[in-house]
């Protein structure tokens, strides 16, 4: 127990002293908040307000009304754009071409073939292209109504079947996305922050000799481990502590309910947040002082727990296109917990049971890599990275 | 007690072991270390290790602390295999590696701090010995000044100092002298003879000749990873024919008619 107070407070030392490793850990905590007020500002100007777009018309004097009843939805002629703008819109070349008998076929009766020409792939285009279709349905409908209309007919007929839409999602799930940035920069808060010292007090020391020194000394390996790992994992603790208080802290100047979310991190979430991540700061910690300890120096020791940290970057996104979730994926680290913190932030109901069972594997794995570290410690290969 | 024996080492080209057709051959690329290497170190006595360089010093010492493992042959400190019980062989050791590191961040005093508690002391008693040993290292000016910038006398007197705090049956020391001054070595000869007189045994790897001519109760030449020659120094010089110590290491490992040959 002295030696294991010994080994820890010195991590604790070495780690605190070094300023760089962190302020790099914080900067993560740091970023989220900003990141996610940001976002949020702009997906709410994008739900609430309708920007103007500019359309070159071709052949507008055939139909004034059409024109007109665009205009109503702020769907302007390209002429018209102010000069800062007109460069851009060009470029996205979106174009309605009215042709010359517009008038004639409508006094006529006859269908009109009205060309809305433009990239429909490109996602700047969606959102214009949608309004402008609808405008331009909407027009022809109150058009083919009223002639109905006049013929006495009841324009019920016309909808035989009528499908009432009853949307069970709850009404925070329209935050999903700013709640599903969150859980990610959470995730990776938890992996980024304890990485350099992790990093730091494996290659680190082995590079400047003295893990070497260290290990000559009557201590077993797993203590230096635990030691190591506890210090790392601390860290990485706080760091997912100061982003969730400074992104609940962000979000409270935000008014998420103009897009219908009531997205809160009242104390019941973050308990059950802090539940979940905190395990998983001890497996990221584990797991990279693990593939430190086993390269060769500091350089590839760097490069390779990079790449431990695309794990909490990929696992809820590739989580997102599997629609038949396994079991397995449930309990399993890293995917357990993004699906719990997922369901948390639509306000479903978590299964406390498995939380602590996610929770449960996630240790048990870690336990596992602090031995085999331990063990891998007391082979000469490791320890003096010979190959 | 330091007791070495019959130990082998060979550094890789293992994989090739496998092949019968390859066994008992001489391997290519594989660096034979240690070769059948025995010998004892006594308690109240210096002994010391003189060798080329490559002749598998520090790989010796490094299979005593238990950081290699031997092919073949065992180390016993104090009666324990370092192989069977590790801990406990370690406890009664201090050492002085060959390549060593100080935590930068830290201030000297932490860090011999550091080790005394990995040694298991505590409370007034530690402090006592940390304050001991500084003093005795006359380190009191660097003691509270983290070892970031240290020189390399500094950083050996730090490292000395970490070895030495426990006060261990056993020192083993790899070429402690190179880098201090000559104030610093005076200091930590008579503080070898010191424990000397207390019944510690010491082993210490050195090529300065004059240092171990002067020190060492007993003498062991290694050359090859083998034992070439070992005895008091005047011993030695009497087996080559010689009046000086250099001479008598020059001859003994020199050629191959060489006096162990």
């Amino acid at each position: 127990m002295i030696q294991f107070k010994a080994l820890l407070s010195k991590e604790l030392k070495e780690a605190f002293r070094d300023r760089r490793a962190m302020m790099m850990a914080m900067t993560m905590a740091v970023m989220a908040p900003i990141m996610i007020f940001v976002m949020s500002k702009v997906m709410i100007k994008e739900a609430v307000e309708t920007p103007a777009v500019y359309v070159k018309i071709m052949g507008a004097e055939y139909a004034p009304q059409l024109i007109k009843s665009l205009k109503d939805e702020n769907i302007l002629s390209l002429k018209d754009a102010p000069n800062d703008e007109k460069s851009s819109w060009e470029e996205r070349n979106l174009s309605i071409t009215i042709p010359d008998s517009f008038n004639q076929d409508m006094l006529g009766g006859k269908s009109i073939d009205l060309y809305l020409r433009a990239d429909f792939s490109e996602k700047a285009n969606m959102s214009p292209i949608r309004r402008i279709k609808t405008t331009i349905n909407q027009y022809a409908q109150a058009i083919g109504y009223k002639r109905l209309l006049v013929r006495g007919i009841d324009v019920n007929l016309l909808q035989p079947i009528k499908i009432i839409e009853q949307d069970t999602s709850l009404p925070n799930s329209n935050a999903m996305i700013i709640s599903m940035m969150l859980g990610l920069y959470l995730l990776m808060a938890a992996f980024m922050s304890g990485l350099p010292v992790a990093i730091d007090a494996s290659a680190g020391e082995r590079e400047r000799n003295v893990l070497e020194m260290l290990l000559c000394q009557p201590v077993s390996t797993v203590k230096i481990v635990a030691a190591k790992l506890c210090c790392a994992s601390l860290i990485a603790c706080i760091g997912v502590l100061l982003t969730l208080s400074l992104t609940s802290f962000s979000v409270s100047f935000i008014d998420l309910t103009k897009i219908g979310a009531s997205f809160n991190l009242d104390a019941f979430t973050i308990t059950a947040l802090l539940l979940l991540l905190f395990p998983i700061c001890f497996f990221a910690s584990a797991l990279q002082l693990f593939v430190a300890f086993q390269s060769k120096n500091f350089k590839e020791a760097q490069s390779m727990v990079s790449m431990i940290i695309m794990l909490p970057a990929m696992v809820p996104v590739i989580l997102m296109f599997v629609d038949n979730k396994p079991k397995w994926l449930d309990w399993l680290p890293i995917s357990g917990q993004s699906l719990i913190m997922e369901d948390l932030f639509k306000g479903l109901p978590v299964s406390w049971a498995l939380l602590a069972f996610t929770g449960l594997v996630t240790i048990s794995m870690t336990i596992f890599l602090v031995l085999l570290m331990a063990k891998k410690l007391r082979s000469e290969k490791v320890v003096l990275a010979l190959s | 007690m330091i007791q070495v024996n019959n130990l082998r080492k060979t550094f890789g080209g293992s994989n090739k072991r496998l092949f019968s057709g390859f066994n008992k051959t001489k391997e290519l690329g594989s660096v034979i270390a240690l070769d059948g290497l025995s010998f004892t170190a006594n308690d109240g006595e210096i002994t010391g290790i003189l060798g080329p360089n490559g002749a598998g010093k520090t790989t010796c010492l490094r299979t005593l602390y238990g950081l290699l493992k031997a092919d073949d042959g065992n180390a016993i400190i104090d009666g324990i295999n370092v192989v069977e019980n590790p801990l406990a062989a370690r406890a009664r050791l201090g050492i002085f590696p060959d390549k060593f590191g100080l935590y930068e961040r830290l201030t000297a005093y932490e860090q011999i701090d550091y080790f005394a508690s990995i040694h298991g002391l505590q409370g007034d008693f530690k402090h006592q010995a940390i304050e001991a040993i500084i003093k005795d290292l006359d380190m009191e000016a660097l003691a509270h000044r983290k070892t970031l910038g240290f020189s390399q006398g500094q950083r050996m007197k730090v490292t000395l100092a970490q070895a030495l705090v426990h006060q261990p049956k056993n020192f083993v020391l790899d070429e402690p002298t190179r880098g201090l001054d000559v104030m610093s070595t005076r200091v930590l000869r008579n503080y070898l003879a010191c424990f000397k007189e207390k019944g510690h045994c010491i082993l210490f790897s050195s090529h300065v000749m004059q240092e171990v001519a002067a020190l060492c109760d007993r003498v062991i030449i290694v050359a090859n990873g083998k034992l070439a020659a070992e005895g008091t120094p005047n011993e030695l010089c009497e087996l080559a024919g010689e009046t000086q110590l250099e001479e008598a290491f020059v001859k003994i490992i020199g050629s191959d008619e060489g006096v162990a040959a």
